[in-house]
Order: C-alpha cells, then structure tokens, then sequence
C-alpha cells in the first residue's frame, strides 16, 4: 500500500509538487476537480517533458468517472443519455437503492449518484482491476472538493495497487464535487476527523511537505492566519503588505487598475472591471495584486475582527481568494463597488 | 498493435447472428457462395471504418436482416421490437482505456468497437405513430447507424484505434475502389504531417503554374482569369495513383491490379510509416492466374506482423496458407474454427499436396472418397443405377479423387467437421491389412471404409472386369493382341472408365462394395 495524501496551504505548489513527482517511465493519471487547474496541470506537464514521451493523463474528475468507470460498465444496463448535474429530485430521492429512476434523471444520470451506482452495481472491484491496468500512479489534486458519494468512492479505488498521492487543502473546501443527502455532510466539519478518515483508509497523511507558501509574502500569511484563524506561513520574504481601503476614491482607482484583479463574492461579471469570484479563482496562480471585496455581512465581521467566526464555506471562499496574492492584498467593502455595478 | 479476436453480427445482411473468433496473423475464411464471406469483411470494414456516409451508401434495407425485417412486419409492430443491426469487434487488450468497457452482447470488460444501426431513440415517438398505419412500410429511412467504442466512446471515427484496408478483387477496376485504395495507402506512407505538408505544396505547385504558364493568356483577359482548380474533389489525395514500370495500375489488367494492389498492401513501410494492422482481402483469387495465384499464396503467408482476414473460395489458397487458418461458414457454429484442431502434418500434407479438392470436401455434408481417376469418371453413373433413381447431385453427396490412398488425411477433417464420408479403395491384395487394421484409428458413425474383402480382387478394375465380364469382353477384347483384356483395363485405367461410361453405361454394374458404399451414404 504505497497511498500518501499530503495537506498543503495555498500557494505552496500543490500542482507543482504533482507535476515534479510524475515519473516518465510509469504510467500516470492525473485526476483534478477544477477545469482551472486541468489547463494549468497540462500544460506544465507538457512544460517539463518537452516534447519527450510521458504517459500522463490528465483528466477532469467528472470525466474520469463517466468515461472511465461510469460508461464503460454500466451504459449498457441504464441506457442513459448524458448527465444531470441538477440536484437528485425528491421522488427519485425516495426510490430504493436497487431501482433504476434513483439514479435518473430523465434519460440523464445524476452526477452526484454515479459513483454510488458503481458501489450498489458492485463495480468497486472491476475499477480497481481496471485502474490497475491501465495506470501505475494515481494523483488526484484538489482532493477537500470530494463531497457526498465521491468521497467514498475515492477512499474506495484508492484500494488498487496502484501507487495514490492525494493533494488538498482543507480549507480550500468551497464546493463539494457533489453532495446527496445527509451522505458525508459532516465530512469538513472537522480538520482532525477529517484526516483520520484517509489515515483510517490506509493513507499516510503529510502535513508538513507543503506547509509553506510561495506564493504569498509574510504580511498576507500572517493576515491570513490572525483574521481567518487558517495556519499558512510563507517560505520566503517579501514587501507585499495587506490594506484595507475604505474610501470611494481608492476603490475607484483599484477599480480602474488592469493588473489588480477584483475578487467578488459572486457574478463579479456585473463589476465591469478585470475580475473573479472568490471560490471560482481556486487554482489560479498569475494573480499579482488582489482585491478582495467584501460582502456586508463578511465587511461587517472584518470589522470587528470576527472574520474567522464566518461560516465555514465564506471562510474557506476568503481564504482562497486572499491567498491568490502574489503581491499586495487590498480589502474593501464591496458596497464601494455598487456604482460600478451594472444596472444600478 | 490491435487484432481482432472475435466478430459479432446480429441482425446483418444474412446473418441473424454470427460469432466468429479470429486469431492473429492470417484468418481465411471459407464458405460456398452466399455464407456470407463478403458480409463479414464488409461488416468489419463499416465498423472500423466509423463512416456514417459509407453505410449510408449502402443502404440500410440493403444491411438489416431481411428475416428479421419480415419477422417485425409480421409481428404487433412495436416500436420496441424493431430490428436492430449490430456489429461488435472484439480487440486484443491494448493501453487506451477508451476502447475498453463491457458495452457488448458479452458484457465482458473487453477492448472493441461497435457499431449499431438502429432507429434513434428521439425518432421513435415518430415511427411508433407512423407504425400505427397498418399498411406503413417498414422505416428504414428511419435508421441510422451509430459507432461507439465498447466504453461508450463515440470519437472513434476521429481516433483511427485499428488501420484496416478492404481490397475486393471483384470491383478491383472501379474508379472509387481505386481511389479509397490509393488514398488509404497513401495514409499508410504518409502520416498526417507529411500529408498535409505534400497537399499544401501541390497546392502551391498548382498556383506556380498558373503563375508561370496561365500568364500569357491571363494578360489579354480582362475581368476574369483562368485558374487551376483545387477542391475537395481535385487535390492530392484525389490526383495520386500508383504506378508500377511506370504506367498507372488501373491500365493494367485485373488479374495484375489484384496482385500488385495485394501485394503493395502488405508491403513493409519504411521509417515514419503507420503500417496497418489489418488487411482484409475479399476473393485474391479473382482475376489471377494459377501461376500468380502461387505468388499471391507467398506473399501472404509471409505478412508477418499483421493480421489478415481473406475470404476465398479457391482450395488452393485455403489448403496452401494452412487449413487449420480456416474459420468455415454457413455451417453449424460449433463446427466453424473445428479446423483448427487438426494435426500439423496433415495441415501440412495440404499444404505440399498436389492441387486438391480439400475445399470441396470440408464445405460438403457428404462425400464418397476414391482412389483415382477412373473411380471418379464412373461414380456419378454407378452411383444413379445403385442409388434407386436418385443422382450424387439429388443427395448432395460429393465425390472426390483423393489421387492415392491418402484417405486418413481427409477422415481427419471428417471426424472434426463431422462430414460423412465413405472411403473407396481398392484392397490391394490385403483386405485385413490395408482396408481395416489401416483405419483402426477412425473407427466413427460418420466414416467407414468400403472395399472388396476377396484379396484377389485387389483392384477396382479387377473387380469391374468381374463383374462386368461380358461388357468389358465386347468393348475392350476384339482389338487386343497383347494384353488380355483385364490386363489393358489395368494399364489404361482412365481410357477404359471413359469408354465404359461412353458406350456400356446402360449395362454397367458396381461391385458390391462399391453398392453397400452407396446404400451407406444415402443413410
């Protein structure tokens, strides 16, 4: 049992460290949630083997599981027609384990009941088998966005022979692969419980491999630590420093600044200025200078300095989008941004 | 490098279902006409191939089982009962996990391509109105094919996972066989950047010429020019041929296009080449000559590292490329790879055999084996005087001459093919010794060895001469000087059975033995 599952802070090279340990002479997959990182994933691995053959896949989670498990050994028997990524409805909801329309939408198969269906069908086995023959080593980043059935399923395959190295950082948790139910709703509440769930599946669990972050300076890990209550330190020093701007006139000119990027909460489309979402931006490492605008509710939190008292997800979205600062970090209340909103 | 293993039809052209296992190398398929030895290489080529436009052409009337078009118009016509067309083709396991999945008729976890020629699900709420008329025809124009992989991939048609090329010799000189031929050997010569590079510079060569030699007229035109056309229809991939000494190949004669073409596919490229993995020839015999036909014979036994699938209806190629290659069709199913069973020296005794009939024999239910020549001319005749009216044609009983007493290498195919067969021989002075103890060995319901037990009837002849003494005394005993009568009828064998059958065929009796043969294959 070679399966390690390392937990990493933001900025200290996750991607990277999955890159550099891609050996050219076995066989990789390479299983990653967001389509962010799946461009960036190729393309540094096509970076560092240059041209050179490397048996590496890269796959998005969703596709691996219908194109590799999903599809291959059950198309046949569900007949289904592409997948729903809506949430199960309640009549399906109360089907029995073994009844077809549990899993179905329409002529669609439910995202959040495939790998649930792989376990009911009794597949667990045939995709190890099946993982084994095609694939030596197994590397699946951004592994706290396993939710709901997926979890299981992952813990499950990791069983192969074949050699797993896990990547996540727990609080980088924003949005689950899928949920259903009450299954694994729990799962991120607790850090502790939640490595012992890998430990107790046979991983060694690493903490201390990519403990620091090279993308953020001291000031940003430090900010990050005292207001979020999230340990990330910095590997190395730097002059970027953390402001709170609370005039019109600064969040105007950050406004109008092409190389700040302005992270919003959510549709930061409608800002009309160069932009993200807070949790969307998991995964992207080319950002300099951020600012972050805060939501009332988050605004009013920072202020009292109760930031890390906010609910798990907002605290986990913050913390992604505070740690994309290469450079400065700028926070604002996002009501400063309203007139540039569009339709207001 | 991918092979087949196994094929899957159900449903196709006359095949309402077919399982037929393939080995590496080369695979010959043997059949009588209308076995469908065509259908299974056309059914391989359209799904390998992924081409909607090449099924399309054909027609989908001309490919669904026209039983069980029959079968569904006489049934309640439930939409959910239509026919479907299936072709599965079972691969060697290879690293693309897109090819494999349990997606076919054995839900086995296997590499393979599919294709399925059905009524889509989003029509079927039309047809199923349609149906409703109760003098509605049958829907084919409501059928479409689809190809996917076994693990549901449907990119196959982009992905190329087996290179194949079909040669039928029977449309050898068709200018489209031509071009789909030149073109895929083309792509075999050449990969996609070589082929792109030597297209943009045709391209580039006709404008030169246009440029160079259009100039001088182009000058005096005002408003419009001419120009050298290049399209979808004239490029380079529609421009190539191939020559041979210089002249194209499609001004050679068939029997010459078939070789070359044959033996062109099965070359060895070069570095940077895509070889293909898969030949598949449809009658090579077409067309050549016996002397090429030898040729032919060598090249593919030679094609080493690839595999081949050639159906053809000449004993000399099945026997010549080692019969236990052979798949047999339109025969029982459990009969069909039987040859593959068969011991090495007589694989082998077929293969250095003089020409032989062994295809005849293999493909027939019953047959009546005999030594030589004058047997043979005689049978037929012998045969509808002891047969009580009926003729060898009546009771499909072939006759076949074995030239020799080489009978234990045919009732070795007898015994695995179940062929009944009655051995005719002569007793060459020991009955015991030569015609039971020798054949102690194929002691089976489906083959029994006929032939005097007097030793001093040692030959057909003999026994013929003594039967028949009064006829052979007439016909053979005026003009000789000599030789007693017997003694010419020993010594001109074939001349004397044709005069019998010429001038005494109305008197002519069989010998016993001959008759209990006869009473014994009619059974």
């Amino acid at each position: 049992m070679d399966k390690t599952v390392t937990f990493a802070v933001a900025g200290s090279g996750k991607t990277r460290s999955i890159v550099e340990q891609i050996d050219p002479s076995r066989r990789s997959l390479v299983i990653t949630y967001t389509t962010n990182t799946e461009d960036d994933l190729r393309r540094r691995i096509a970076n560092r083997f240059d041209g050179r053959d490397a048996a590496v896949t890269v796959d998005t989670y969703f596709s691996f599981l219908n194109s590799f498990c999903y599809k291959p050994l059950l198309q046949q028997d569900m007949q289904s027609r592409g997948i729903s990524f809506s949430a199960p409805s309640q009549t399906s909801s109360r089907m029995p384990l073994s009844s077809k329309l549990r899993y179905m939408h329409g002529d669609r198969i439910y995202h959040c009941r495939m790998a649930k269906l792989l376990a009911v069908k009794g597949c667990y086995e045939v995709v190890r088998e099946r993982l084994d023959r095609y694939y030596d080593d197994i590397y699946v980043d951004e592994v706290q966005d396993f939710g709901g059935h997926d979890f299981n399923f992952l813990l499950e395959i990791a069983q192969a022979h074949a050699r797993f190295r896990l990547v996540g950082d727990f609080y980088q948790y924003t949005f689950a692969t899928s949920h259903d139910g009450n299954v694994n709703k729990s799962l991120h509440g607790d850090y502790d419980e939640y490595r012992a769930r890998f430990a107790k599946a046979g991983f060694k669990v690493d903490t201390t491999t990519l403990g620091a972050s090279h993308r953020c300076g001291p000031a940003v890990c430090d900010y990050i630590t005292k207001t979020l209550g999230i340990q990330i330190a910095a590997a190395s020093a730097s002059a970027a420093r953390v402001e709170v701007v609370e005039s019109q006139g600064d969040v105007d000119r950050l406004h109008s600044d092409q190389k700040t990027v302005k992270l919003f909460l959510e549709q930061h489309w409608l800002y009309g200025c160069h932009s993200h979402n807070w949790g969307a931006c998991k995964g992207l490492d080319h950002y300099e200078d951020v600012c972050v605008a805060l939501n009332p509710t988050s605004w009013a939190l920072l202020l009292r300095g109760e930031l890390a008292q906010a609910k798990p997800i907002i605290r986990n979205k913050l913390y992604v989008a505070f740690s994309r600062a290469r450079g400065n970090l700028f926070l604002a209340p996002e009501s400063l941004f309203k007139k540039h909103r569009s339709g207001t | 490098m991918p092979a087949i293993t196994k094929v899957v039809l159900r449903n196709f052209k006359r095949f309402d279902k077919l399982d037929l296992l393939l080995k590496p190398g080369l695979n010959v398929l043997l059949g009588d006409n209308e076995a469908g030895k065509s259908s299974v290489l056309l059914a391989i080529d359209l799904a390998l191939s992924a081409s909607r436009s090449k099924v399309e052409s054909l027609g989908v009337e001309a490919l669904l089982n026209a039983a069980a078009v029959d079968r569904f118009m006489g049934s309640r016509r439930l939409v959910a009962d239509l026919p479907k067309a299936l072709v599965e083709i079972f691969l060697t396991e290879g690293a693309d996990p897109s090819l494999n999945g349990r997606n076919n008729v054995d839900r086995r976890e296997c590499d393979g391509i599919k294709m399925e020629i059905a009524v889509p699900r989003e029509l079927q709420d039309e047809v199923k109105e349609l149906l409703q008329d109760p003098d509605a025809p049958f829907p084919f124009e409501y059928y479409a094919p689809r190809f996917a992989t076994f693990a549901e991939d449907s990119q196959i048609a982009f992905k190329k996972h087996v290179r194949h090329l079909l040669l039928d010799s029977s449309r050898i000189d068709s200018e489209q066989a031509t071009r789909i031929y030149t073109q895929s050997l083309f792509s075999v010569n050449a990969d996609a950047k070589a082929r792109s590079r030597l297209e943009s510079s045709y391209r580039k060569a006709k404008d030169e010429f246009r440029d160079a030699h259009l100039k001088e007229i182009n000058e005096v035109l005002t408003d419009y020019t001419f120009g050298v056309r290049t399209s979808s229809k004239t490029n380079l991939g529609t421009d190539l041929v191939i020559l041979e000494d210089q002249l194209p190949l499609d001004v050679r004669g068939k029997g010459r296009q078939c070789f070359v073409k044959t033996s062109f596919a099965l070359r060895r490229g070069g570095e940077g080449t895509q070889p293909l993995h898969l030949l598949l020839l449809e009658e090579p015999e077409n067309h050549l000559s016996h002397s090429q036909m030898r040729k032919l014979v060598e090249r593919l036994s030679q094609a080493e590292g690839r595999q081949l699938l050639v159906a053809t209806h000449s004993s000399m190629i099945c026997s010549r490329l080692d019969l236990r290659k052979a798949a047999l069709l339109g025969t029982d199913p459990a009969k069909r790879g039987a040859l593959s069973d068969l011991s090495e020296s007589t694989a082998k005794f077929f293969m250095k055999a003089p020409d032989n009939n062994v295809l005849q024999f293999v493909l027939s239910k019953k047959v009546i084996l005999v030594e030589g020549d004058a047997e043979f001319i005689l049978f037929e005749e012998l045969y509808a005087k002891h047969a009580k009216g009926s003729t060898l044609a009546e009771d499909g009983v072939h006759v076949i001459s074995v030239g020799g007493t080489s009978f234990k290498r045919y009732l070795e195919l007898a015994r695995l093919l179940g062929v009944r067969v009655a051995v005719v021989r002569d007793n060459d002075k020991h009955w015991q010794k030569n015609c039971v103890d020798n054949y102690a060995e194929f002691r089976m319901d489906n083959a029994r060895v006929f032939a005097d037990p007097d030793d001093a009837r040692s030959t057909f002849e003999v026994c013929l001469y003594e039967d028949n003494k009064e006829l052979c005394d007439q016909l053979f005993g005026t003009s000789r000087k000599s030789l007693s009568v017997l003694d010419y009828m020993l010594a001109n064998k074939a001349d004397v059975a044709f005069e019998l059958l010429d001038k005494g065929a109305t008197e002519l009796r069989a010998p016993k033995y001959i008759q209990d043969a006869i009473a014994w294959i009619r059974q």
